[in-house]
């Protein structure tokens, strides 16, 4: 813990204003989560070191953020759910299915590798049926494809070009699920004249971390950093496409998991359209677009809004003429991340997904795009639309389209 | 990042400004910590309190103005006023919109069983405005603890019920969820069967403000087709329904006007150059990012998301270091009574006719910062109930009298 | 109403009802009157520390004595009114070693266990301790919950013959030779007017001595001293931190459930009811307690309080049955030839049970009765059950909470409310955790109104209750004013005065 980030007053500065409770997803669509105001600075109040954890609850909190952005006085009640969550499972034991859904990046190298046999176990209604009885996952949650070459292999045979440098940490799923997304990104950097770099990197840790597995998000981030931060040091600004990612490394490895050298990383990280706003204020967003007449709806992901850095995406699809874009005025789409896949969670997960594929029916858009491969997962699911990431309509609208 | 405009606070103030702005063509920037006081305070549109509903409000409002030079009102004048509500009222095109009865105050029934005066109303709150000529049935749910029907019903001098909604009565409801069920037909259903179960000759049904966040009208349109009477709001404890739906249509216009929303951050310094501010800073750990605008309107409102800070001795805004009209100390802020109008309330930014904040000798501080909302001095908001007039006049204005320059 | 009674004992505090204990275990019955509900003078108005005795033992070894022995004894006959939390003596560096060194010297030779703690010790138990500190020294105290204790000696009393009746103020004495012969007293609720005869009058009515005896031209010269007391938002220690140092102000904090409360002070007072605390006293708790506990500066304080502690000065004429200098019983038979009264004052809540059991051991000599007292041994009933913090948080999203700051459930407040003979709003959150937390009542007291009216159990105007209140809540809000209190505050009135026009 970071002590100088995490002042020990959040107790005392919660007046019980239930803002929280205003707009917390779970408490919204189930009464067994008692809600922010409860779960976090209330119950903190009862919490007397040496006491076993009695939160059984407390692992229904979703880690969407939207509490600690909702709170007039800056009590950042998700953290101390995930902290109460963290002691919770160190004391019941976790099951191997958290594990298992947290250290996907074990085995996702090789469930590339085998991409055909792995695809057709994992839609598989056997495998399906089994994984839901027997480690409770949801057989009705789709898991998700992987991809063969992955995306590391693609670049590695991509031939480089570019003046100036950027690093890019893709995370694991762009890397095995999602290798266009990775693509249309190395090529609009390319046609902004830079040159992409993929640093040593390893899983963010953030599926560990919203587990309450404060132990294993450390040993990641503990990997990661060092070799991030000479990337940084060799000049090069770094860029992430998943804002999951992007929370985790930029504010979770210093506030939460304090990793030396992560407060410098997170100087030099920027999301991908942070920096594509940066570039064009500057002037030096060089691309034209071509006309893209189509609809589109924008779903700000939950850790998009809690990076502070506003909805850059959609400043930037508003430079492609004639693209029809709207911003869907709903919160959190209900995945959140591990979540949605347990079984005892599903429900409430789909619950709150609810909302969302209301506020999209309304819309009738023919893509929907969002920055975060979780919300991708789970509004494919809620809708069967057609679901990118932002970057990839960018790249659909580059005049001269790159290699 | 450069701006035209950045408001700092998500108030009603700072909406309204960053509204206006924005609709000038401007590029603004709203930052704030949390949701502003709308998801707690507001229902209705308070503008003031103390006119009686026999008197038209200009004319009681022209009266106030013209004794109170100091109030936010004094400063504006008149005619400001009226221009900002109309602007405000704009912005709630039917079917949801907010009027007054005859231009003038009416009497709302309010969760604890009193009446309040206000001016705009919802529409979804209107008809509680004639609770005391109709026959009225209160109706309250089994696990929403924030709202008690039959205690309404013995302090109105009506009926009250209770609906149970779920097998297990003792499982708890937030307004949130229970908003959130009344937009789904199945429980209108199940209402509207059970309230024509137990109505008698009520023509008037009461509910809790939970009338669903995103189509408040739909939902009442189809309880009183089910029910075949005429339904109402009630407003009560926080969290507030109705004023999220005000913050959500502020938030979703911003937004597709192009206006940068940044929800949940609080400034940390605001940056000066002599009598100039260049920028302000937003430490999020560990990186603090910066931005920079012509000019700042500061609405952070007073105590709760502290725009006003306290301790014994002193009251300070913490952020522009403006000067607080503040005078005596701790022991001198409060009345001895709860009720009594505790003088710490009127203390606030002195400002000039412009919404510019001033030093003692009424000159301006700084060229370009201006300040809005009920961090201004000169008002007693929660007595006088003018807090949304004050709110939506002064964001109006602030914008307004910035964005000329 | 005529009334008759054996026994008379005028107090509801500690004391009066510990005799009231006492005695229907002894099989005398007895009717007790209280002006206001149970403790409404010192016993409802203190720091709830459960004394071992140590802060005494070097100043006054017998009264030392008599906490630790009574501490003994209670953690056996009211277990779940205690929370065993331990206490430590804490040396900051502007302390006297040597004072320490007698401080375990002297508790030692009383028998109370003292062990002393290195600093690096001390710092692990407690984090919030001054990095400062040289030592502390470990003592058998903890916290006690005087509503628990009091309202649980009352149900006993009860069970065993004896009769209560509260917010019933005596009106007039009637004496009848050198005996008193009968009280005249007005219930101040409801109105009803009683004539009882009594055969022996207990004056144990604490502070209020000198006043109740005033009616009959007799003074024993009690000194009323007014202590004032902070508590916090949040509970810093888990145990008892007292100062080692000759006792003085400001130099206790008691954890007690989710709060701390700091104290006291020791203010010569000479009103009973009419008394505040001062800013200089808030200054001074602050000043001397942010030395223990330095977090204490900047901190949220949800109230403040004082109470008025009878001190007896002994010296005055006739001051025999005096058993320490810790608590007095008169014998005004001796004294002042009134052969039926008995005066039973000053003691700590610690020794009440001590105290009880002294006046009912004169009660019984003078009625000519030999029935020994059974109440250090035997346990008062829920001495079984253990409620706790934990356990507490273990019911969220089980059961509808009115109090969501303290998690008080709704079916335990019904619980509370069926049980009957509750006359006013304060007498249900006396026997509750209702309006103890972060708020102080502000949302839970309004929906207490509304379980109210729907068990049809308001008969007044529900919104005069709640005015009512919020003033009375007012007092204890209105000194600590200042840094996150005033969010709250805004918050409060925005909704009472904003929102819901009262």
């Amino acid at each position: 813990m970071n002590q100088k980030t995490w002042p020990k007053t959040n107790a005392d500065v919660c007046i019980r204003c239930a803002n929280c409770m205003a707009v917390c997803p779970v408490s919204r669509v189930t009464p067994l989560f008692p809600g922010p105001k409860h779960a976090g600075p209330g119950a903190e109040r009862f919490r007397k070191p040496g006491d076993p954890s009695v939160d059984k609850w407390i692992d229904l909190c979703i880690g969407c953020h939207l509490c600690d952005l909702a709170c007039s006085s800056g009590v950042p009640i998700s953290e101390l759910n995930l902290m109460a969550k963290a002691k919770y499972l160190d004391e019941k034991g976790r099951p191997l299915r958290d594990w298992l859904l947290t250290h996907t990046y074990l085995f996702s190298r090789m469930a590339s590798f085998l991409s055909i046999i792995t695809n057709f176990l994992l839609k598989n209604r056997m495998v399906k049926w089994l994984a839901d009885h027997l480690l409770d996952i949801d057989k009705r949650r789709e898991l998700p494809a992987y991809q063969s070459p992955t995306f590391r292999q693609w670049f590695r045979e991509h031939p480089p070009k570019g003046e100036r440098k950027v690093a890019y940490f893709y995370g694991c799923y762009i890397n095995t699920n999602e290798v266009e997304v990775g693509k249309a990104m190395v090529q609009v950097l390319e046609a902004n004249g830079f040159e992409v770099f993929l640093p040593p990197q390893e899983c963010c840790g953030l599926p560990m971390l919203g587990n309450g597995d404060f132990k294993g998000a450390r040993e990641m981030g503990l990997k990661n950093v060092p070799s991030l931060l000479e990337t940084i040091r060799s000049g090069t600004e770094m860029i992430y496409s998943s804002t999951s990612c992007g929370h985790m490394i930029r504010h979770e490895y210093n506030r939460l998991l304090n990793i030396p050298g992560s407060e410098e990383v997170a100087e030099h990280l920027f999301d991908l359209f942070e920096f594509l706003k940066n570039l064009n204020e500057k002037g030096d967003l060089k691309v034209q677009f071509i006309e893209l007449p189509i609809k589109v709806a924008y779903f700000a992901p939950c850790h998009l809004r809690s990076l502070g850095i506003g909805l850059p995406a959609l400043e930037i699809l508003r430079l492609i003429p004639r693209l029809e874009i709207e911003n869907i005025e709903a919160d959190c789409c209900g995945l959140g991340g591990t979540f949605g896949f347990k079984r005892e969670k599903y429900e409430i997960s789909q619950e709150i997904g609810k909302d969302l594929k209301e506020a999209i029916d309304k819309l009738k858009p023919d893509v929907v795009l969002t920055d975060c491969e979780g919300c991708r997962m789970q509004i494919r699911h809620l809708t069967g639309l057609n679901v990118l990431h932002p970057i990839q309509i960018l790249r659909k609208a580059l005049k001269e389209p790159a290699g | 990042m450069h701006y035209d405009l950045i408001v700092i606070g998500m108030g009603l103030s700072g909406l309204m400004a960053a509204k206006t702005a924005a609709e000038m063509g401007k590029k603004v920037l709203i930052i704030g910590k949390g949701l502003g006081t709308l998801s707690i305070f507001s229902n209705t549109i308070d503008l003031l309190g103390t006119i009686p509903p026999t008197m038209k409000m200009k004319d009681g409002l022209s009266q106030w103005v013209h004794d109170h030079p100091e109030h936010p009102y004094g400063k504006v004048g008149l005619e400001k006023i009226e221009e900002a509500l109309s602007s405000f009222n704009s912005f709630f095109p039917p079917p949801y919109t907010f009027q007054s009865k005859n231009d003038a105050n009416s009497l709302v029934p309010t969760g604890a069983g009193t009446f309040r005066l206000t001016y705009l109303i919802p529409s979804t709150m209107m008809k509680g405005i004639n609770l005391k000529e109709k026959k009225t049935l209160i109706i309250g749910f089994e696990g929403y603890k924030d709202f008690y029907a039959r205690r309404l019903a013995d302090l109105l001098n009506c009926r009250g019920i209770t609906l149970s909604l779920s097998e297990n009565p003792q499982t708890e409801m937030t307004a949130a969820a229970l908003a959130r069920r009344m937009e789904k037909p199945s429980l209108r259903d199940f209402i509207g069967a059970e309230v024509k179960k137990e109505i008698r000759d009520e023509e008037l049904i009461g509910f809790p403000a939970v009338l669903g966040v995103n189509d408040p009208m739909g939902v009442r349109k189809d309880i009183e087709k089910k029910i075949g009477a005429s339904i109402f709001e009630i407003p009560g404890l926080p969290p507030s329904i109705p004023g999220m739906r005000i913050f959500n249509r502020f938030k979703a216009k911003l937004i597709q006007k192009g206006g940068n929303f940044l929800s949940g951050y609080s400034v940390s310094k605001a940056i000066p150059r002599k009598n100039h501010f260049e920028k302000i800073e937003v430490f999020h750990p560990p990186v603090t990012n910066s931005y920079s605008a012509d000019h700042f309107i500061l609405a952070t409102g007073r105590f709760i998301g502290g725009g006003l800070l306290a301790d014994r001795e002193r009251i300070v805004e913490p952020l522009f270091n403006l000067p607080v009209s503040y005078i005596g100390s701790q022991e001198e802020w409060f009345g001895k009574s709860f009720f009594a109008q505790h003088s710490i309330h009127g203390y606030g930014i002195l400002t000039d006719a412009s919404l510019r904040p001033i030093d003692e000798n009424g000159k301006p501080i700084f060229e370009n910062v201006w300040v809005a909302g009920t961090i201004l001095s000169g008002h007693h908001c929660v007595n006088e109930k003018s807090r949304e007039g004050i709110e939506i006049t002064t964001g109006y204005w602030a914008a307004r009298n910035a964005m000329k320059l | 109403m005529n009334l008759k009674t054996e026994v008379l004992i005028i107090g509801g505090g500690a004391t009066g009802v510990g005799i009231a204990r006492d005695l229907s275990l002894r099989g005398i019955p007895s009717l007790l009157i209280e002006k206001g509900d149970f403790l409404s003078g010192a016993s409802g108005r203190n720091h709830g520390l459960f004394h071992s005795g140590a802060r005494y033992v070097v100043s006054d070894p017998e009264a030392a004595r008599e906490c630790i022995t009574e501490n003994r004894i209670l953690r056996k006959i009211v277990p779940h009114c205690i929370e065993e939390t331990d206490g430590l003596f804490v040396s900051l560096p502007e302390d006297d070693l040597d004072f320490r060194d007698r401080f375990i010297q002297a508790c030692q030779e009383i028998t109370i266990p003292a062990h002393l703690l290195s600093r690096d010790e001390t710092l692990s138990l407690e984090p919030e301790l001054h990095p400062d500190l040289l030592s502390s020294v470990k003592v058998p105290d903890g916290a006690i919950d005087p509503f628990e204790l009091v309202l649980g000696n009352a149900k006993d009393a009860e069970d065993h013959g004896a009769k209560f009746l509260l917010h019933t103020e005596i009106t007039s004495l009637l004496l009848e030779g050198n005996r008193i012969k009968s009280v005249l007293a007005k219930d101040l609720v409801g109105g009803d007017e009683y004539s009882i005869e009594t055969s022996y009058l207990i004056n144990a009515t604490g502070a209020w001595a000198d006043h109740f005896l005033k009616r009959i031209g007799l003074r024993i010269g009690v000194a009323l001293s007014k202590g004032s007391m902070l508590i916090t938002n949040q509970r810093f220690t888990q145990r008892v931190i007292n100062r080692c140092r000759p006792p003085s102000d400001g130099d206790i904090i008691v954890p007690n459930h989710t709060v701390s409360i700091l104290g006291t002070t020791s203010v010569r007072s000479e009103e009973v009811e009419q008394f505040e605390i001062t800013p200089e006293e808030i200054t001074l708790l602050i000043k001397e307690t942010s030395r223990m506990i330095p977090a204490i500066e900047g901190c949220r304080f949800i109230r403040a309080y004082a109470g008025i502690r009878p001190l007896f000065q002994s010296g005055e004429k006739g001051d025999d049955r005096a058993i320490s200098r810790g608590f007095a019983l008169i014998d005004h038979g001796k004294r002042d030839g009134i052969k039926n009264l008995i005066t039973i004052t000053g003691g700590k809540l610690v020794t009440y049970r001590l105290m009880a059991e002294k006046t009912s051991d004169l009660l019984c000599q003078k009625m000519g009765v030999d029935v020994s007292c059974t109440t250090h041994i035997k346990p008062l009933p829920g001495a079984e059950k253990s409620s706790g913090l934990k356990n507490r948080l273990a019911a969220i999203g089980q059961e509808e909470t009115l109090c969501d700051c303290e998690l008080v459930q709704k079916a335990e407040v019904e619980a509370v409310l069926k049980e009957g003979k509750l006359k006013n709003l304060q007498d249900i959150l006396h026997r509750t955790r209702l309006a103890k937390g972060t708020c102080q009542g502000a949302f839970c007291v309004y929906r207490l109104l509304g379980v109210l009216h729907d068990l049809g159990m308001v008969k007044v105007d529900s919104n005069k209750v709640l005015k009512g209140f919020l003033e009375e809540r007012w007092k204890g809000i209105r000194p600590v004013l200042w840094g996150s209190a005033l969010k709250e505050e805004e918050l409060i009135e925005g909704i009472y005065k904003g929102i819901f026009n009262l």
